[in-house]
């Protein structure tokens, strides 16, 4: 025991005073003075720091940071000696995981806390177990940009932050669900929300919000936010992050491990939504037919977030009680008895029968719509000149099973077409029918859509295609404007549909939004039957299918070259790219590569690939570690296997990727 | 275009008032047995929508016959399913094993019910100049003249319920069939009965037992459709009867079953596809003509890559193509992009937003500089359109052709190979009937035509059992085929009223079909001021090295025993397969750090591979 002390008070063992700060690093701390020696055990340190204090609370989480050496004193059987610690150490007595906000994919604000004290990677994994994402590894956090000067931003309304900092999590173990979410977010109606947030979709950002956002004008532009990337392998504390920081969190790999739309509710929303900005945002380049399609899916997936209709089995819904859903069960076993009635009803095939206007675009035809007695029959269209004539021969059949469908619909113009093209021995011939309203209409075009897949108005799904026709055609008599009659304008546009926050400000000023409106509603016709989901899934195909998907950027000098330029730094290989064009000069595939080496001194990186092919530069926008950890990132990656399912290596991952610190 | 259901019944009385003039018929009695003889067959009957009155009495009596004998089958086949449907019990007895479609999905018996009300059967005679005799087919003596008989109106009074039989059937059947004529490459035809479930994969496997072909991945059915100006190869998952369907009547296409090493080319040299058309924006040319080499383990990573992630990669592609301009006989060059959402082309000059071509006339005629060009386009799009679908039929071609091979091993060498019987359990539909097509020369089906009658007026349909006959085919055409000197044309098909089905639809990465055309060879006939030469789909790339075994051999492989025999064919096949079982994740590359001095090169660098190397050392001890 250090502290022994003669009669006189003179100490007589080689002990000394060893002052420890309580709290975080704050100059103005309590602070407690010990009596120690080199021999002491960091675990009794901490004993005594405790006794010291003389309150009353759980210390468990507290442990002592070292600042100079920028260091936690982790290893309680280590001696002071051992850790080299001198009278001079300026020690902090704090909590190891402290609060932080996070900026998520979907950029809203969520303060939770987060290990200080852990390397990077493992804080990360953490807090992806308590936000229910799988493939911690696959995310890494930012730091936030700099803010710049407040000018008028004053004015921003206060965000709404969610707060999961009281949220415990056992260790380990992945949560059980419960009433449809992870339970540890069913404590309260505060942790409910904020599921929902993680889990849902957020609605469509503001346009004006949108255009003010910063896009990247230039490759250089995008070489930006790779700087900022925080190092996997060390802690926060060691990266000069505090308690309270705002620090970003994002995909940082782009290569998505078993997707699974069924325990993935959280990880496939918050992929999908950095999938959205960054098509908003413009960071991929895509095409016009491209950016209608993620507008269709877009407005799609709002859509059936702002009606409830999660689409999945589980069923997130909060009302439905075990209990409920025991009952529902019941219910249909007794109703099981009817099943003769429903077969008998499978049967007999519902018809449409009516006189439709009908246009036939032609080469040297000077003819508009006639009218004709049509007959919609399983999936096939007959046409007569008049209702005497249908039981002889049609003046034309067409079957439309595999024929594309197209709405052509102006509500306030009362004009209610349905374009058909049915594919012919000549390629395509093109039909139109005129309906008289929108229920006619919406029969007509749910019984084609239907007809369009193979199926017939027999199908269980034509009650509610009808309905889903009616409901959007009544959005767009309160949203589309086009009588502008309506008292509340661009209010009542928003519940509708607005073009202009589903494109990217390039088409926002390319396009009208009466122009964009008809080609989304358009492209959202091959995709109106998805399940929320699924569509989120497709976006995220979509998105993966753009060329230029999935590359970091980084201004690097390659060695021997007098100019920068971009790498590019994608899942399967390293690209250089001409800064000034923008053109690919070179591609190297990770396949080929036989190692990579990094001096951290001169700030090089030096690869080698097969047939002796050696590459080397120096980052300029990145320091070189981001860029040696984004290589040993996806080479870790590449060796996940589905057999070994969600165990991690931390210790392949950190070795992979970790810099000269680590070692 | 078609008729009605009223039409359909109107039509089937004027053909019974046909059939009581018939007087040239004669009692061929009895259901003919199954015939050992080879198929030969040169009729040509179909199922559609039209034509009843002209040609149901012309069909003959065997072919009658064997629509029966099968729709008998397939009638069965769906009351034995609706019963169990509705009682959930098991005790009924199935029909024969062989009869399951291994695709059979309850979908093509309900679905299609808009066939069932208009369904009839046709005849069309081939007008056709007769193919060539085979030599490999002995033909059967011809059936002896008929003499006419005083029962004429008896015999006509049997066909005709026989017929009547034949359309109740039909209809209960619910199930469209085509008869397709296929054109081999040694200018021979087969027939054979599809119906309206079988994908192409389906077609190719009968037309393997038929032809004792090697079943190589290449072997694939070609579809030439001179009205479109369009040849192409059919994707081993399409529907063949709804694709015919769109064939008008009287047409010029054809059918063909050949080998096309394109079919497959980007599965077993992927790189050609995604690695190689790089170095033209360096301005190098010199990778044009060459093949880069690459080992089975990085085709095997970046068909991994391309394919198996969770959305396809399409190739980058771009260059110079040739547009034809719509309505005009000129060809324009223009800059092209593939993307996985379409393809795009650069109207005037090259901007950085290319626009995608506009519907305007749904088809649209590329031409290309050079075959290798052709082909990384052709390839190129399909992937776009298929994704994974395609190599999802590769690896089932694989497996098929291990199969083949395995079969041909086990068997004695002998001209018969012993597996027709057990490959039809698990690859054939019940649309075939071999056993009732006799061999009949084109020449003569005209007098049989009218000479022929029954005397039994009912068949005995339920005896028939479809599985069995299959083994009486006779291993004919084991050698390999030819190759292909002349095509006849085929006249196939009822009238389009059926449109197409098309792909996956929805947004990209299937692209809009009308955007989409399957890449046509430039019309050779008219257009001859063309400046670009069209293309010769038929012809071989020149550039393209023969096939190694593909490194990616379906599950199936790695259960057969190793070596297959010699193959019969040029192209490889039964790859022997690496085992399958746990996918190794490449070996990651190494690592090395460098914490020493600058400019100290490799002397003071960290060697991370060893890091790596100990990690996975470590890993793998954790997971023995």
């Amino acid at each position: 025991m250090a502290g022994m002390k003669t009669a006189t008070g003179d100490y007589i063992d080689s002990s000394w005073e060893l002052r420890v700060f309580v709290g975080e690093e704050d100059p103005e701390a309590e602070s407690v003075t010990l009596r120690v020696t080199g021999e002491s055990h960091i675990g009794g340190v901490l004993l005594k720091i405790v006794e010291e204090i003389k309150r009353k609370q759980d210390w468990s989480d507290h442990a002592i940071w070292w600042e100079q050496k920028k260091q936690w004193l982790l290893q309680t059987h280590w001696t002071l000696d051992k850790y080299g610690i001198l009278a001079d150490a300026r020690l902090f007595f704090g909590p190891q995981h402290r609060p932080i906000i996070l900026r998520l994919p979907n950029r809203r604000a969520l303060r939770l806390r987060a290990s200080f004290s852990q390397p990077l990677f493992q804080a990360v994994a953490a807090i992806c177990r308590l936000l229910s994402i799988r493939h911690p590894e696959e995310l890494s956090l930012l730091r936030a940009p700099e803010k710049k000067e407040k000018k008028k931003k004053d004015k921003e309304p206060e965000e709404e932050l969610y707060d999961l900092t009281k949220v415990v999590l056992a260790g380990g173990v992945a949560p059980a669900l419960f009433r449809g979410m992870p339970a540890h977010f069913s404590d309260s109606a505060q942790t409910e929300a904020c599921y929902h947030m993680l889990s849902r979709p957020q609605p469509p950002p503001d346009p004006a919000l949108l255009q003010r956002l910063p896009r990247p004008s230039s490759l250089l532009d995008k070489t930006q936010l790779h700087s900022r990337w925080l190092d996997s392998s060390r802690c926060l504390m060691q990266q000069g992050i505090t308690a309270g920081d705002m620090l970003w969190l994002r995909f940082k790999y782009y290569s998505f491990f078993d997707l699974d739309p069924k325990t993935d509710p959280v990880r496939l929303t918050q992929l999908y939504e950095q999938a959205r900005w960054d098509v908003l945002l413009e960071e991929t380049d895509c095409t016009e037919e491209e950016m209608m399609v993620f507008a269709a899916l877009q407005y799609h997936i709002n859509k059936l977030s702002q009606s409830g209709e999660v689409g999945e089995p589980t069923g997130t819904d909060p009302g439905l009680d075990d209990l409920d859903a025991a009952l529902n069960n019941l219910e249909v076993k007794l109703e099981g008895s009817a099943a003769t009635d429903v077969l008998d009803n499978l049967t007999t095939i519902p018809e449409l029968k009516d006189y439709l206007r009908i246009f036939r675009p032609r080469k040297l035809t000077l003819k508009g719509y006639r009218q004709h007695w049509v007959v919609f029959k399983e999936t096939t269209l007959s046409y007569y000149k008049s209702q005497d004539e249908a039981p002889g021969d049609p003046i034309q059949q067409l079957n439309l099973k595999g024929c594309e469908v197209v709405p052509d619909v102006n509500v306030s113009g009362q004009k209610f077409c349905i374009k058909l093209l049915v594919p012919s021995p000549e390629g395509m011939s093109e039909v139109y029918l005129r309906c008289q309203d929108e229920k006619q209409y919406a029969h007509w075009m749910a019984g084609c859509r239907l007809a369009s897949k193979g199926r017939t108005m027999a199908d269980s799904s034509y009650p509610s295609e009808v309905q889903a026709i009616l409901a959007f055609l009544s959005l767009q008599r309160t949203g589309g404007g086009g009588s502008g009659g309506h008292p509340q304008g661009p209010d009542a546009a928003a519940e509708g549909l607005n073009p202009y926050g589903l494109v990217a400000p390039r088409f926002q000023r390319k396009f009208k939004a009466k122009q964009l409106t008809p080609r989304i509603l358009e492209a959202h016709q091959n995709v109106a039957q998805l399940s929320l989901s699924e569509a989120q899934l497709r976006f995220i195909q979509a998105w993966q299918s753009l060329p230029d998907f999935g590359i970091s950027y980084i201004v690097v000098r390659f060695k021997g070259s007098r100019k920068d330029e971009i790498l590019g730094i994608a899942n399967n290989r390293l690209i250089r790219i001409d800064l000034a064009v923008g053109d690919v000069v070179k591609t190297w595939r990770f396949s080929n590569m036989r190692q990579w080496n990094v001096n951290w001194d001169i700030r090089q990186v030096a690869i080698e690939f097969d047939e002796h092919i050696n590459v080397a530069f120096s980052c300029v926008s990145a320091s070189c570690r981001i860029v040696h950890e984004y290589i040993g990132g996806y080479i870790f990656l590449s060796t996940r296997e589905r057999a070994r399912g969600e165990e991690l290596d931390e210790d392949l991952f950190l070795q992979l990727t970790g810099g000269h610190e680590a070692f | 275009m078609g008729e009605s259901n009223e039409d359909i019944d109107q039509m089937f009385s004027n053909l019974l008032g046909e059939m009581d003039l018939l007087t040239q018929s004669l009692g061929v009695d009895t259901l003919p047995p199954p015939d050992p003889k080879p198929p030969r067959a040169e009729f040509n009957y179909s199922v559609g929508f039209k034509d009843l009155n002209e040609s149901l009495n012309a069909l003959e009596d065997q072919d009658l016959d064997a629509l029966m004998a099968d729709l008998v089958a397939d009638i069965s086949e769906a009351e034995q399913r609706t019963i169990q449907a509705q009682k959930e019990s098991s005790q009924n007895q199935r029909p024969p094993a062989s009869l399951e479609m291994p695709d059979f999905s309850g979908a093509g018996a309900l679905g299609y019910g808009a066939n069932v009300a208009a369904v009839s059967v046709s005849h069309y005679e081939n007008d056709l100049p007769p193919p060539p005799a085979d030599p490999m087919v002995d033909l059967p003596p011809p059936p002896p003249p008929p003499k006419p008989l005083s029962q004429e109106e008896e015999a006509a009074q049997a066909k005709a319920d026989k017929i009547k039989l034949a359309l109740e059937k039909l209809k209960e059947a619910k199930v469209k069939k085509l008869v397709v004529k296929v054109h081999m490459n040694d200018n021979s035809t087969k027939s054979l009965m599809v119906d309206e479930r079988q994908l192409t994969r389906d077609v190719l496997d009968n037309l393997f037992e038929k032809t004792h072909c090697d079943c190589n991945v290449d072997w694939c059915l070609y579809e030439i459709y001179t009205e479109l100006q369009i040849e192409r190869i059919f994707e081993d998952h399409e529907n063949v009867v709804e694709v015919l369907s769109d064939w008008t009547r009287d047409t010029e296409n054809k059918v063909l079953f050949l080998e096309k090493e394109e079919k497959y080319a980007v599965f077993k040299n992927p790189q050609n596809f995604y690695l190689d058309n790089k170095g033209k924006k360096d301005g190098k040319k010199d990778g044009k003509e060459t093949n880069e080499k690459m080992n089975a383990k990085n085709k095997e990573s970046l068909l991994e890559e391309s394919f198996c992630g969770s959305s396809i990669i399409v190739p980058e592609l771009e260059g110079a193509l040739y547009l034809k301009e719509d309505g005009k006989k000129s060809w324009k060059r223009r800059y092209f992009l593939l993307r996985a959402s379409g393809i795009y082309y650069v109207p005037k000059g090259k901007t950085k937003h290319p626009q995608i071509q506009k519907e305007s006339q749904y088809i649209k005629y590329l031409c290309c500089d050079d075959a290798r060009t052709l082909n990384q386009w052709v390839m190129g799009i399909r992937i776009a359109k298929y994704g994974k679908t395609l190599f999802d039929n590769y690896q089932r071609a694989v497996e098929r052709a291990g199969l083949a091979s395995r079969w041909t091993n086990l068997g004695p060498a002998s001209a018969a190979p012993p597996s027709t019987g057990l490959k039809a359990g698990t690859t054939q539909a019940n649309g075939q009937i071999p056993q009732a097509v006799h061999s009949v020369s084109a020449v003569l089906e005209e007098a049989q035509r009218h000479a022929e009658t029954a005397k039994d007026k009912k068949p005995a349909f339920g005896n028939h059992d479809p599985g069995a006959p299959r083994a009486h085919q006779l291993p004919k055409s084991s050698l390999p085929p030819p190759p292909p000197v002349r095509r006849s044309s085929d006249v196939c098909g009822s009238p389009a009223t059926v449109p197409r089905a098309k792909g996956p639809r929805g947004g990209f990465p299937a692209p809009p079909d009308d955007s989409l055309p399957p890449p046509p060879p430039p019309p050779p006939l008219e257009d001859d001021e063309l400046p670009p030469p069209p293309p010769d789909f038929n012809d071989g790339p020149p550039d393209f090295v023969p096939p190694p075994p593909p490194s990616f051999a379906g599950e199936a492989g790695s259960q057969l025993p190793p070596p297959p025999p010699p193959p019969p064919a040029p192209a490889p096949e039964a790859p022997k397969p690496p085992p399958v079982g746990v996918k190794r994740p490449p070996a990651p590359p190494k690592r090395k750090e460098n914490p020493g001095p600058p400019g100290g090169g490799g002397s003071g660098e960290q060697d991370f591979m060893s890091d790596l190397m100990k990690a996975l050392q470590k890993k793998r001890g954790n997971m023995s």
